[in-house]
């Protein structure tokens, strides 16, 4: 009996231990709880319900149920701005991320130098989200920017790229390859952690270079190109500075990211309830191509630690 | 122990935070002394602007040392949003300059307050003002708004490219004039080897069908402001005249203006124009950047109708957030009355409203103001009534006209087309 009796004390007193444990965890991720209450859940659980109302910003939002949702269907450029937004992820993610690959091989080779040209190349992904650097751009690629003179000088093209509706979307995509920086160190890191012994018995079974590129490297690297293609991606669909201020979304919409669409609508036009909605089909679209990710990584990410599976 | 260390560290951090905010707000008490009241103006602008209107609120202070004024001033680009998120958290200034396009949204939502009983009792001295200056500001008995300078659309033209190629833009020509002497020019200088793009349209076909659609008889949105108020057909007639513009190159293809506009260039005043829609106080920053000489005339005539109309450029306006509407009212009636400060000002918004203003900057100001002044006293013989207030959503059917005006000049959508494109999506976005 008394054994019994003392256990239940014991495991009040451990309770209340890990209560007040919890407590000084708590307290101390509490800056950040704090930040991502106020400052993310709260505004989003709003922007969720400010989505089913026809708020206009200057006055008080009334419940209009469904309607915004019902309305991007039949919204014409909500449709463009999701075109656009697709065909500019498509492009721009995997031809960024081979560009990034490529770089990181060049860098990986340990001949003197290479990390200082690492941290070169990295320098566009710091700058490149900037104001300036979408102003330079414009500057660049305008009717009487460099590019474009030296494209007239040599008889390629003498249109404004940035003007002319077939060619103004391959000028944005172009800064963002531009910017491959920071997946560029990633696989940088993810190569430097593929085993030496791999390449030395592949190389003593005669393998070639090449075919120890695709049997070795890419296998291995395989969970570092998936993380960097997940968050390329979600990079990608939330696009935003480069055609707001290259382009402005022109011409003729050709540029129209969902974000800048969003932000049109919500800011200039003042319909945040339906740009509310806009955002939240962002992030569900967002999540379904995440998860297809996710689901299918297990067919072709290899993890070391899985056994190579 | 240790959890209390870290107990004390956290509330230390939050009670900083908390600090860090109360500084914040002393700093800004500490810009006034006691007695003070601060009230604070927003205006839009480029550089020129913001100089002159900084230099006037100086003046200000001279004359009302218990008034401080805290100035919020932008590019036109940004300030709606800035604006829109003020009111949206109820912290607008509280003087604002308004434009007309806003005037009526910020009315029906009830942010703007009535001026009228303030200019009853004096405090903002309309007594100079010629009535027709004020209409537009106007719903019902309320007074909205006070302009702060008066304009009208106009053509601004370089007039010695205009005599040397034997041309006038007497009042009385017409948009096939336009049309043909804009060819004629651009052929001619193509053949010296220069570069010529003709009419510049500079973002206004908006603002010129407004005209065009007054010129037949109708107007752009219906009396109720729930529709568009002019036929079809009128559309689709304007656009067949802009389509040819730019077809047959007497006005530059979409993208050339565009990158004018954005590079913060004018084909006008680099002599690439000899034509430009503006609004008529633009002639006097039009004529700062440039060797040409520039001049303002009518738009052009219709089957021998003219519809312009004068409306105040911009306004400024009281807002329902301000605490200190008094103090708001005396910085308008100083900028609509005040002499010296209307010399700092320099009419730049626009031709001011106040006839004892007008007469005292008359002489004084350079060439390019006057012919502000003198323009609108030409176009006065031309005008019909102005329309009343354009519906709240018409910044999204300007969004839509201004797209629709760019697919047909890329040649994407015919003018019919096109005119039926938009009074769909104008008649959604009203309804």
């Amino acid at each position: 009996m008394e054994k019994e009796k003392k256990i239940p004390a014991s495991l009040s007193l451990e309770s209340r231990n890990l209560r007040a444990d919890n407590l000084s965890g708590y307290l101390s991720i509490s800056p950040w709880l704090i930040g991502f209450i106020l400052l993310i859940l709260g505004p989003m659980l709003a922007s969720l319900y400010l989505s089913f109302t026809d708020y206009n910003l200057l006055s008080a939002p009334n419940w209009v149920g469904l309607a915004n949702y019902q309305n991007l269907l039949s919204d014409g450029r909500f449709l463009k701005s999701l075109e656009v937004t697709f065909k500019f992820v498509f492009i721009s993610v995997p031809l960024k991320l081979i560009f990034a690959l490529a770089l990181a091989l060049l860098f990986n080779t340990g001949r003197k130098g290479s990390s200082l040209f690492a941290a070169v190349y990295y320098v566009p992904s710091i700058i490149g989200g900037s104001v300036a650097i979408a102003v330079v751009w414009r500057q660049l690629f305008g009717r009487q920017g460099a590019i474009t003179q030296i494209l007239s000088a040599l008889n390629i093209t003498d249109a404004n790229l940035i003007g002319n509706p077939n060619t103004a979307l391959s000028v944005l995509i172009l800064l963002v390859i531009w910017q491959f920086g920071s997946p560029m160190i990633i696989f940088l890191a993810g190569l430097r952690q593929i085993p030496l012994e791999l390449y030395e018995a592949a190389s003593v079974d005669g393998a070639t270079k090449i075919r120890q590129f695709f049997s070795i490297t890419l296998p291995m690297l395989t969970p570092v190109i998936f993380f960097n293609l997940v968050m390329q991606t979600i990079q990608g669909f939330m696009t935003f500075t480069q055609s707001y201020l290259i382009t402005g979304g022109g011409p003729l919409d050709e540029t129209l990211f969902y974000a800048v669409y969003l932000y049109e609508t919500a800011f200039e036009y003042l319909r945040m309830g339906y740009a509310s909605a806009m955002a939240w089909v962002l992030l569900i679209i967002i999540a379904v191509i995440t998860s297809i990710f996710f689901l299918t990584s297990k067919y072709w990410v290899f993890y070391q630690s899985e056994g190579g599976r | 122990m240790k959890k209390y260390v870290l107990l004390i560290l956290v509330s230390l951090f939050l009670l900083t935070a908390c600090n860090g905010g109360d500084s914040e707000n002393g700093n800004a008490d500490n810009g006034g002394q006691a007695g003070e009241t601060t009230i604070r103006v927003a205006w839009w602008g480029n550089q020129e602007r913001h100089d002159m209107t900084l230099e006037a609120i100086e003046l200000f202070n001279d004359i009302y040392p218990d008034i401080n004024v805290q100035p919020e001033y932008t590019g036109w680009d940004g300030y709606w949003e800035r604006l829109n998120t003020q009111a949206a958290g109820s912290n607008l200034p509280d003087v604002i300059a308004m434009d007309n396009s806003y005037l009526n949204e910020y009315n029906s939502n009830e942010l703007l307050i009535d001026l009228a009983p303030l200019i009853d009792d004096g405090t903002i001295n309309l007594s100079d003002v010629d009535d027709v200056y004020q209409e537009i500001n106007h719903d019902g008995d309320r007074v909205l708004a006070v302009a702060s300078g008066a304009n009208a659309l106009s053509l601004v033209y370089n007039t010695e490219m205009l005599e040397e190629y034997g041309y006038n833009l007497e009042p009385g020509y017409t948009y096939d004039d336009l049309y043909e002497m804009n060819l004629a020019i651009k052929e001619a200088i193509e053949e010296d080897g220069g570069e010529f793009f003709g009419y510049d349209f500079a973002n206004a076909e908006y603002e010129l069908f407004n005209n065009y659609a007054r010129q037949n008889g109708m107007t752009l949105y219906n009396e109720a402001g729930d529709g568009l108020g002019f036929a079809e057909e009128t559309l689709v007639e304007y656009f067949n005249w802009v389509h040819q513009m730019v077809a047959d190159e007497a006005a530059p293809p979409h993208d050339i203006m565009m990158s004018y506009i954005e590079g913060g260039n004018s084909m006008l005043q680099e002599g690439t124009a000899v034509t430009q829609t503006a609004a008529s106080n633009q002639l006097i920053g039009l004529s700062q950047g440039t060797q040409f000489e520039l001049d303002l005339t009518i738009l052009p005539a219709l089957d021998g109708v003219h519809a312009n109309y004068i409306r105040p450029s911009m306004s400024f306006a009281i807002t329902n957030h301000s605490a200190e509407q008094e103090a708001a009212a005396k910085f308008i009636d100083f900028i609509t009355n005040n002499l010296e400060a209307n010399e700092i000002l320099q009419a730049e918004r626009g031709v001011p409203i106040s006839q004892a203003v007008r007469d005292h900057l008359v002489e004084i100001v350079s060439e390019p103001v006057q012919k502000t002044f003198a323009f609108l006293e030409v176009v006065a013989e031309y005008t019909q009534d102005s329309d009343p207030l354009s519906p709240p959503g018409e910044t999204e059917v300007r969004g839509a006209f201004i797209r629709i005006v760019e697919s047909l000049k890329y040649g994407q959508v015919t003018p019919e087309e096109a005119a039926s494109q938009f009074i769909q999506q104008a008649e959604n976005v009203l309804n």
